[in-house]
């Protein structure tokens, strides 16, 4: 029986250990971002004592170290989407929309977030001579960086055609509004599903597409592994997830209403995009949205 | 078996061939030795495997060091005017990020670096990936609270197990790193729009932010410990099976042998003594002192017959 013990101990031997759900690094990359888009940022969504029963919550459910990245920038988590640097990731509509795409190629398995019938605007001041998005002819706008639906890629669409003075970015819609409150842009991007804001301002244009809700998302090498143990164990202790979170045990994103989305993030991703504080031509293929 | 029966068996009681007494009293004592080795080199691996991984711990962060050097010296003064544009944050610009990146490329290259992990935990990152847990938090304090403090050791327990890890302390040394991390309105744009303005802002000169962390699953030093000692004590039960066999040969060729020859003559000279001769009786050693005696013995012997022959002649 000794023996056995030691030639046991002297294998490593360690039942379940075949079970951890790591990536292919073997740790267990994940990136956090809050599932409302341009509203607060990642810090102020989640506690550090949330963070940290986030992370030991997922470390539990994958055996597998955990390195969590919670981000402020929808542009950067968008990079690192697309370089696959994720192999699991809390996001917003905009997100989970790219994510899906052919390009990054993550699976959406759980829905996040709250229904607030998200919709993309763009706001003028109420006092502005803009009455029509064509008016908007070498105007200075306001949007949310790069991956945003409602921030980026939806008032990016809209606006096709046109030729603008300015293109600036803020965090989010508070600082947009702020911005237009300074007349350091003519107009910004806005979602109807924030409160209404303080400053007087018009609806040029509101989108007529309603947001799905963000989703978690696995890699395509998660999802080739055996992941459904660990998404049991996430819904068994949804509890413990941040309450910003939204996690929603066992339902599973809106996959229709996403699938237009989609199309509409691929076809702007495929455009020459603008910089921060420079002129740009909102110009490229369109998909039949 | 009862204390003087095996005190016998070890000291040898005449019950057993010599040859079978020795290699008794030789397993034992090898067997005793190896295992008296065995726990005492178990401490003394256990020992050197930690010195080992902190050794290297120690090389990963002084490597990460220099890199960090040369992201602050040659790479940021290059990248963060690209920061300053109107294009997105570059990341490259930043020691601990160039540090990190270095350290995972280096983890994909050598396997053997994969079991290692290094982190540059920070109270109050700008990227919130190296926010401080925590135990890292309680290490970060440790070197506030005593910062002549070089380097701390030690061993952490998580749900994947037991780890051991070395720490020391980043300070910030250069004025230029303020630039990034003092207020949001003296950061870079590119930057804010990267991480936001609510965290990495108010670090202060010559203030410990952070801490770089290597940590090893104590595994890792288990497996180093066992292999070390299973590789010795191969080697330590080798070298006495080897020292046990030329014992029993040098035994055989000095003492039983010439025994055994002896005796077989002496059996032949208390029948006919006058045919036996103890040869062995010119060798210097013990035996030849045997063999002397066994001569003077049949000499006594010879004479004691032919007096005994001469006083039954008529």
């Amino acid at each position: 029986m000794i023996l056995l013990a030691l030639v046991l101990g002297a294998c490593g031997f360690s039942p379940g250990s075949s079970s951890a759900l790591c990536g292919p690094t073997g740790v267990l990359r994940v990136g956090l971002l809050a599932p409302s888009e341009g509203s607060t940022s990642t810090a102020q969504s989640f506690s550090d004592a949330e963070l940290q029963a986030l992370k030991s919550l997922l470390l539990q459910a994958s055996r597998c170290d955990v390195v969590l990245e919670p981000l402020n920038s929808v542009d950067r988590a968008r990079t690192s989407l697309s370089e696959r640097r994720w192999d699991l990731a809390f996001l917003p509509p905009g997100l989970t929309a790219y994510a899906m795409g052919s390009s990054a190629g993550y699976t959406s398995v759980r829905s996040l977030g709250s229904s607030r019938r998200s919709r993309s605007a763009i706001l003028v001041r109420e006092s502005s001579h803009y009455h029509s998005l064509q008016d908007l002819q070498q105007a200075r706008i306001g949007l949310l960086p790069r991956g945003s639906l409602t921030g980026f890629y939806l008032p990016l669409y809209n606006l096709h055609g046109l030729n603008l003075a300015r293109v600036s970015y803020a965090l989010n819609h508070a600082a947009l509004l702020a911005m237009l409150d300074h007349a350091e842009v003519e107009a910004i991007a806005w979602d109807e599903a924030l409160p209404p804001p303080s400053l007087a301002v018009r609806r040029l244009h509101v989108d007529a597409h309603v947001l799905p809700l963000g989703a978690m998302v696995l890699s395509g090498s998660l999802t080739s592994s055996d992941y459904i143990a660990f998404l049991r164990a996430l819904d068994a202790n949804a509890a413990q997830m941040p309450t910003g979170l939204g996690y929603a045990a066992g339902v599973l994103p809106e996959q229709q209403a996403i699938q237009p989305l989609k199309a509409i993030v691929e076809s702007v991703e495929a455009w020459q995009l603008p910089l921060d504080g420079q002129p740009y031509r909102v110009y490229g293929a369109k998909a039949a949205g | 078996m009862k204390v003087p029966q095996i005190l016998g068996l070890l000291s040898g009681d005449g019950s057993r061939p010599l040859r079978q007494q020795l290699a008794i009293t030789l397993a034992v004592v090898f067997t005793a030795s190896i295992l008296v080795a065995v726990l005492l080199l178990d401490q003394l691996f256990a020992w050197q495997a930690r010195g080992l991984i902190d050794q290297r711990s120690g090389f990963f962060m002084d490597s990460m060091l220099a890199v960090r050097e040369y992201t602050s010296k040659d790479v940021n003064p290059i990248v963060a005017p690209l920061n300053e544009g109107p294009g997105v944050f570059r990341p490259e610009a930043v020691p601990s990020y160039s540090a990190t990146s270095v350290f995972e490329y280096l983890k994909q290259a050598k396997p053997d670096y994969k079991q290692y992990s290094y982190r540059e935990a920070a109270l109050n990152p700008t990227n919130l990936k190296d926010k401080a847990d925590t135990f890292e938090t309680s290490i970060i304090q440790s070197f506030r609270e005593a910062p002549s403090t070089g380097s701390l050791t030690g061993e952490k327990v998580t749900p994947l197990g037991r780890f051991h890890y070395v720490a020391r302390p980043i300070k910030i040394s250069k004025d230029s790193c303020l630039v990034c991390h003092s207020t949001p309105e003296r950061a870079p744009r590119s930057q804010l729009l990267a991480y936001g303005d609510s965290n990495g802002y108010g670090w202060q000169l010559n203030e410990v932010v952070g801490a770089q962390i290597v940590t090893v699953p104590q595994d890792a030093v288990l497996k180093a410990k066992r292999q070390s000692l299973l590789t010795t004590a191969l080697l330590l039960a080798l070298v006495f099976v080897v020292v046990g066999l030329a014992a029993n040969s040098v035994l055989n060729r000095l003492i039983l042998r010439p025994m055994r020859q002896i005796s077989q003559k002496a059996e032949e000279a208390s029948v006919t003594p006058a045919s036996v001769s103890f040869d062995e009786k010119s060798r210097a050693d013990e035996i030849g002192l045997l063999a002397r005696s066994f001569e003077r013995m049949k000499q006594s012997l010879a004479i004691s017959m032919q007096m005994l022959k001469d006083r039954q002649k008529p």
